[in-house]
């Protein structure tokens, strides 16, 4: 297929509404059957770099249809993102694509609003299908207190 | 049925022993007492000894007790400890979490320090302070420092406290087979949640809670020997907990371990909790360790630390770090869920003024994995050292 930018921040920004809303079945379609998820945070107080989720896409459905069975904050996450640069490599049918990240959580009781993560989201994108697909999303973090956690990756 | 006022208020029909006063974890007097009677009187972990891997490498730690340490690995590979803070105008020494660094350089007015702590240079000492100040009378705090148990550092502020292995006693003896390799750490987190530290430190000290985490049931205690596993109390507080073969297996994606860890049978699962807050935890291939940082009454820094062996091809650390996050990473499966539970607690005892009355740690079964003897060792320690009773900290009772 011929991409252009827009269709490339398209599938960036309707993976981030997927996760939103928890359709995981939904942000599945949108990778391709190789898809890995990853992750990673530096630690200034350990000097090294740490790898927070490294999953294949098996892992990652696994994980999506264990969570029901879990005790997890229900407070809403809700993703903003914005496409930073996008380079499109037409030989080898994909993209790299990189996306600053901000993660905000609503408290259910309330609806205060407070500012859950920052980070960068570095995409590869495989165009060779009919649509774009992600084929690997490396998530790199800059916030590493990350209060109780969450159980849903960003 | 539901209790009135009065009824509310009753205490417990249990021994005192077997609860607690809630304001054990809102009071603010009791709070500064226990960061004086305690923490600045028992051996403490700032960090693992892997880092600070070089000579003149450094690392802050923020003391329980509220001071601010800074540990230097010396030119003779002894780690020191030092209050982290310049003797001219009480800056902060160092700045950053960690680094490494041939002088110690305050930034303010560039007085240096060197890895003994000695003052090395003042800024135009001449000129102002004559022959009136002798750098020998500006070196930096010194704090007692022990490395041990897997290669942590150890930290006293009191310089007549007996010394780490008078106060740990065969508290680790349970682990010291499986501690003889240089450990590193591969992960390091901070959390701050608002409930009092005891509340995480009781997380760690009992296994009841398992009934809020669906991977312990299925993998635990629905499994053959989870209701054997025995607590074993330790004088000064310690209690360490026995293994089970873990059904890794029932957790659907669980199933795979490439790697163990050195004299741990598959599925093994060891933990120790060490008074006043610091848990050594060793399942599948991963040494986890968790030490509390009390802020407030109701607020507390956990420090979590992952740690595999120094010696790891990077096949094997890979291993150690997937089995780590699977369920103690920021993103894990029990780490939410933990602290799910002990954030409820806080939100429960938010101020003295909270309806929150007791807490009961009174499950008697025959020292096994839901009895909760952790709790009351702990408690009982804690009275001997802030020479209140737990159950009635402020003598009211008639």
């Amino acid at each position: 297929m011929t991409a252009v930018r827009s269709d490339l921040e398209e599938l960036v920004y309707r993976s981030c509404l997927l996760l939103d809303e928890q359709d995981f079945e939904g942000y599945l379609a949108l990778c391709t059957a190789d898809f890995r998820y990853g992750i990673r945070a530096f630690s200034p107080e350990i000097r090294r770099d740490m790898v927070w989720m490294d999953l294949d896409r098996p892992g990652l459905t696994t994980l999506f249809r264990n969570l029901p069975k879990h005790n997890s904050d229900r407070a809403p996450l809700s993703r903003h993102a914005t496409v930073y640069t996008v380079a499109i490599d037409a030989p080898n049918e994909q993209a790299s694509v990189v996306t600053a990240l901000q993660v905000f959580r609503t408290a259910l009781d309330g609806g205060a609003t407070e500012l859950f993560a920052v980070g960068k989201v570095h995409d590869t994108i495989a165009l060779g299908g009919e649509r774009p697909l992600l084929r690997a999303r490396a998530v790199r973090l800059d916030t590493r207190r990350l209060g109780i956690g969450t159980h849903i990756p960003f | 049925m539901a209790r009135n006022a009065q009824e509310w208020a009753q205490r417990p029909k249990l021994p005192p022993t077997h609860y607690v006063d809630t304001r054990l974890y809102t009071d603010p007097g009791l709070f500064e007492e226990e960061r004086a009677k305690i923490f600045d009187r028992t051996w403490i972990i700032a960090c693992h000894e892997s880092e600070l891997p070089a000579a003149y490498d450094y690392r802050t730690f923020r003391h329980p007790g509220g001071k601010n340490l800074v540990l230097v690995r010396g030119d003779d590979g002894q780690i020191r400890v030092f209050y982290n803070i310049c003797p001219h105008r009480g800056n902060v020494i160092v700045q950053e979490p960690a680094g490494n660094a041939r002088s110690l350089t305050c930034i303010f007015h560039a007085w240096t320090f060197d890895c003994r702590g000695n003052c090395t240079g003042i800024a135009r000492r001449k000129e102002g302070f004559q022959d009136r100040l002798d750098p020998r009378d500006v070196g930096l705090r010194g704090v007692r420092a022990s490395i041990g148990y897997g290669g942590f550092v150890w930290v006293n502020l009191d310089d007549e406290a007996p010394p780490l292995p008078e106060f740990i006693g065969a508290a680790l003896d349970i682990l010291e087979p499986h501690l003889r390799e240089p450990l590193e750490v591969f992960h390091y987190q901070q959390v701050v949640v608002d409930a009092n530290f005891k509340l995480w430190h009781d997380t760690n000290s009992e296994f009841y809670h398992d009934y809020m985490h669906y991977f312990n049931r299925v993998t635990g205690m629905q499994q053959p020997g989870y209701f054997e596993r025995r607590y074993v109390p330790f004088p000064n507080g310690h209690a360490s907990v026995g293994s089970m073969q873990v059904q890794y297996d029932r957790y659907e994606g669980s199933a795979e371990r490439k790697v163990g860890w050195p004299g741990l049978a598959p599925g093994g699962w060891l933990l120790v909790d060490i008074f006043p807050g610091m848990t050594f935890n060793l399942r599948t291939s991963v040494i986890r360790m968790d030490t509390v940082i009390p802020l407030a009454p109701n607020k507390v820094l956990i420090e979590l630390r992952g740690l595999g062996l120094k010696s790891d091809s990077a096949e094997d650390r890979s291993a150690r770090v997937r089995d780590h996050n699977a369920i103690w990473g920021p993103f894990g499966r029990n780490l939410h869920e933990d602290l799910l539970g002990v954030r409820g607690q806080g939100a429960a005892m938010r101020d003295p003024g909270t309806d929150s009355r007791w807490v009961i740690h009174g499950r008697e079964e025959n020292m096994t994995i839901h009895d909760e003897v952790g709790m009351r060792h702990y408690y009982a320690t804690w009275s001997r050292y802030m020479g209140r009773s737990p159950s009635d900290p402020f003598g009211e009772r008639p």
